[in-house]
């Protein structure tokens, strides 16, 4: 899961097929989806979004989502 | 010649724009929705550029996407120049496909080839060309580098679109077009692939088109059997996802063919990252370099340039008017109307060029060097908290230059009643235009702590929408759906040229108002105070102006200000919040702010003139954003909605500071 993962951790997607079907059509649009690599790059506080990095770019997406998305650690 | 330029989100179009465009644009509206386009003319003058906003593929997610589509069906356009960043290129490469199903001349600007030979990426532009069948032209638009080959090339005449079919969609979907292209040719000047392809994949607008020249039902019965087909032959989740995955096929083969990687360095954008959206100090972070932003707007450098300014106008400038005047003799009306009508309610504006353009030059920075996106990221979870989205927070800091662009960049949101919230709230954000107000009153009342005062009702107006949002997120805004990922690109030094041109596009329609509007209306309220029902060059306190503030001023004697000026100069600040100062120029007989500031005093205490500063803070969004909220939402009821809580808000904080004030013993 997500949200087990601390920054600095790479995973990678597994299943991303629970999560809101319009965050997951943007996440798609940037190239992430099921397969892709993903790396933690920091983690807000008080349950803010997350930082993540995959293919050499940033994405913001919230922890809500962020523990929706099935991810095996790399 | 028009050409289009479509690229994805932060691969530089802007950049790109500006370095092919001369300094001459125009803005115009595109047929049918009223969003604003942008549109420049090549500096060798070969035809016009049409700036469209940033997508990653044709079918949109937010209104801000759908214009390209609706562009691409509404509009003629003779060229596409497709911006790819380098060293994006499997991203970039969903749109060019899918642009080149549109089968209209096209050609690639590969940019920022540096930022991908930093990463290790090397990218072969002439084999790129030849697989796409497209010229591709390496450009790095920061610089201009390569643009100028690019000019050639759009210049050139024999670029003819591609007939080849780059994706084959596997035999079932290319059936299914077939069918599908059967329905529709003939009856289109588009390419009836890119319709259908589109059709398939689920995008509104082109469904829409399609239906309005086909039987929808029979085109949805090709779709139902094709995607069952799918689902049974190669269990694909949906028809949308499928053709996905075959242009990812199709990009993977041809990303192997074009590109070479090799070792990379950590790129200065993550270290930078480490530290301004680190959990601890992101935030503190952010409210230091508001801090300083304010400082520098309203204190350091701001306030020295506009009193500079206000000595050259008043000094100078009105001495030269006078001598002017008397040496054609003219008459004491037109003298008057000139020296206490134009030059007081204009020039008492145009004092306030320096701070503004300070203000917008800060907007522009944090806009163009990335920090933007990261301000989203840290303000996401108290935005969430309240029903808005961490987006929200971009079109509200804009609405601290200028309400109108704000509540425009509020299309960048996916979901509409988060739109919607934010298009409401961000006139509560404190637009330039409201500072001149406040210079004036804390000048003369609160010369002490100016920076302070000021930074206090800008931080009011967010506190109050943050408030706001919450209420109205929870009841008469009620939805679950929220969506929040936010592309952060990487930093970039911002460029001095780009800067400044981003500063003035903002800043000169303050100028531009000042010139006629602010002009127009001085005259107008001049001849108002001037005139009465005893006739012309009356005593001002029996003048028209006089008799319609008098009228509404009792509503504001329990807020602090019952005087007929403060009235009078309420209702011009509806037409533009600066026109209070000009309004209160002209009413005051003075000419300059120095002795407008020492003859407040008189009519207003220091705790009425807080009032007074937070009453125009509120009070009612001005003419052209209330214009902008009806033309964004096409909604009489929303707009009617956001002038009348933005002035029942207005009242009671104003009548909380006053009387509160009083009973503890302020005045």
């Amino acid at each position: 899961m997500f949200g087990s993962l601390k920054a600095g951790d790479k995973g990678k997607i597994i299943d991303i097929s629970h999560v809101g079907h319009l965050v997951q059509r943007r996440l798609l649009d940037l190239g992430i989806t099921e397969g892709s690599e993903v790396c933690v790059k920091c983690v807000m506080p008080f349950g803010g979004p997350i930082m993540i990095e995959s293919c050499g770019q940033c994405v913001g997406i919230r922890r809500r989502e962020a523990v929706q998305i099935e991810v095996e650690r790399i | 010649m028009e050409i289009a330029l479509i690229g994805n989100p932060n691969t530089g179009k802007t950049s790109l724009f500006n370095n092919l465009t001369g300094s001459y644009e125009y803005v115009g509206n595109w047929s049918g929705v009223t969003v604003e386009k942008k549109v420049g003319v090549f500096k060798n003058n070969i035809g016009h550029l049409i700036d469209l906003p940033g997508v990653y593929t044709l079918n949109p997610l937010s209104k801000d996407e759908g214009v390209v589509t609706s562009f691409f069906l509404n509009e003629s356009v003779d060229r596409l120049l497709n911006i790819l960043d380098a060293s994006q290129l499997e991203r970039n490469l969903h749109l060019t496909l899918q642009l080149l199903e549109f089968e209209k001349p096209a050609l690639i600007g590969l940019n920022m080839i540096d930022v991908a030979n930093k990463r290790g990426i090397h990218i072969d532009a002439s084999k790129l060309s030849e697989v796409l069948g497209v010229p591709v032209v390496p450009v790095v638009a920061r610089s201009g580098k390569g643009c100028d080959k690019l000019v050639d090339v759009i210049a050139t005449k024999s670029i003819q679109p591609t007939k080849k079919n780059l994706v084959y969609y596997g035999k079932e979907v290319e059936e299914a077009i077939t069918l599908l292209t059967a329905k529709i040719s003939g009856k289109t000047n588009h390419s009836a692939r890119f319709l259908a392809i589109q059709y398939f994949e689920g995008n509104d607008y082109v469904k829409d088109y399609v239906n309005s020249i086909a039987d929808a039902e029979k085109l949805e019965a090709i779709t139902a059997n094709l995607e069952l087909q799918l689902q049974k032959l190669y269990e694909s989740k949906s028809l949308a996802n499928f053709i996905y995955l075959k242009r990812k096929e199709v990009i993977e083969s041809i990303v192997a063919d074009v590109a070479r990687k090799s070792n990379s360095d950590i790129p200065l954008s993550e270290k930078i990252d480490s530290i301004v959206t680190n959990r601890y100090v992101g935030m503190p972070i952010f409210l230091l370099l508001m801090y300083l932003m304010f400082m520098l707007t309203f204190d350091w450098l701001g306030t020295p340039l506009s009193d500079g300014l206000d000595a050259l106008l008043t000094g100078p400038v009105t001495v030269g008017f006078e001598k002017v005047l008397t040496a054609i003799n003219a008459s004491e009306f037109i003298h008057a109307l000139i020296i206490n009508g134009l030059v007081a309610g204009v020039g008492g504006v145009l004092v306030f060029v320096p701070q503004i353009f300070i203000l917008f030059f800060f907007i522009s920075l944090l806009e163009d060097s990335g920090y933007m996106a990261r301000v989203a990221l840290v303000m996401d979870r108290i935005m969430e908290s309240v029903g808005l989205n961490g987006k929200a927070f971009i079109p509200m800091m804009i609405g601290f230059g200028c309400n109108v662009p704000g509540i425009m960049a509020a299309r960048t949101i996916e979901t509409p009643r988060e739109r919607l919230l934010t298009i409401l709230l961000t006139p509560l954000m404190s637009c330039s235009a409201r500072l001149p107000v406040y210079a004036l009153f804390v000048g003369a009342f609160f010369a002490g702590n100016k920076a302070f005062v000021v930074l206090s009702l800008y931080v009011l107006g967010i506190v109050v929408a943050l408030i706001l949002a919450k209420i109205f997120s929870s009841t008469i805004l009620k939805s679950e759906t929220s969506l929040f990922v936010i592309e952060l690109p990487p930093y970039r030094l911002p460029q001095f040229q780009s800067l400044w041109r981003s500063t003035w596009d903002k800043g000169k329609g303050f100028v531009r108002k000042a010139g006629t509007f602010i002009f127009a209306g001085s005259v107008f309220i001049w001849l108002l105070s001037y005139a009465g029902p005893n006739g012309l060059n009356v005593d001002m306190d029996h003048s028209y102006l006089a008799a319609i503030g008098n009228a509404i001023a009792p509503i504001f004697a329990p807020i602090g200000f019952s005087t007929w000026q403060a009235s009078a100069s309420l209702i011009t600040g509806f037409l533009a919040k600066e026109a209070i100062i000009s309004t209160m120029n002209i009413i005051y007989f003075v000419p300059n702010d120095a002795s407008l500031q020492g003859l407040l005093a008189d009519y207003y205490t220091p705790l009425a003139a807080y009032s007074f500063m937070v009453f125009i803070l509120l009070y009612i969004p001005c003419l052209a954003t209330v214009a902008t909220i009806y033309k964004e939402t096409t909604s009489k009821k929303w707009t009617a909605f956001s002038m009348i809580y933005a002035f029942a808000i207005a009242y009671v904080l104003s009548l909380i500071i006053y009387q509160g004030g009083r009973l503890l013993g302020f005045v």
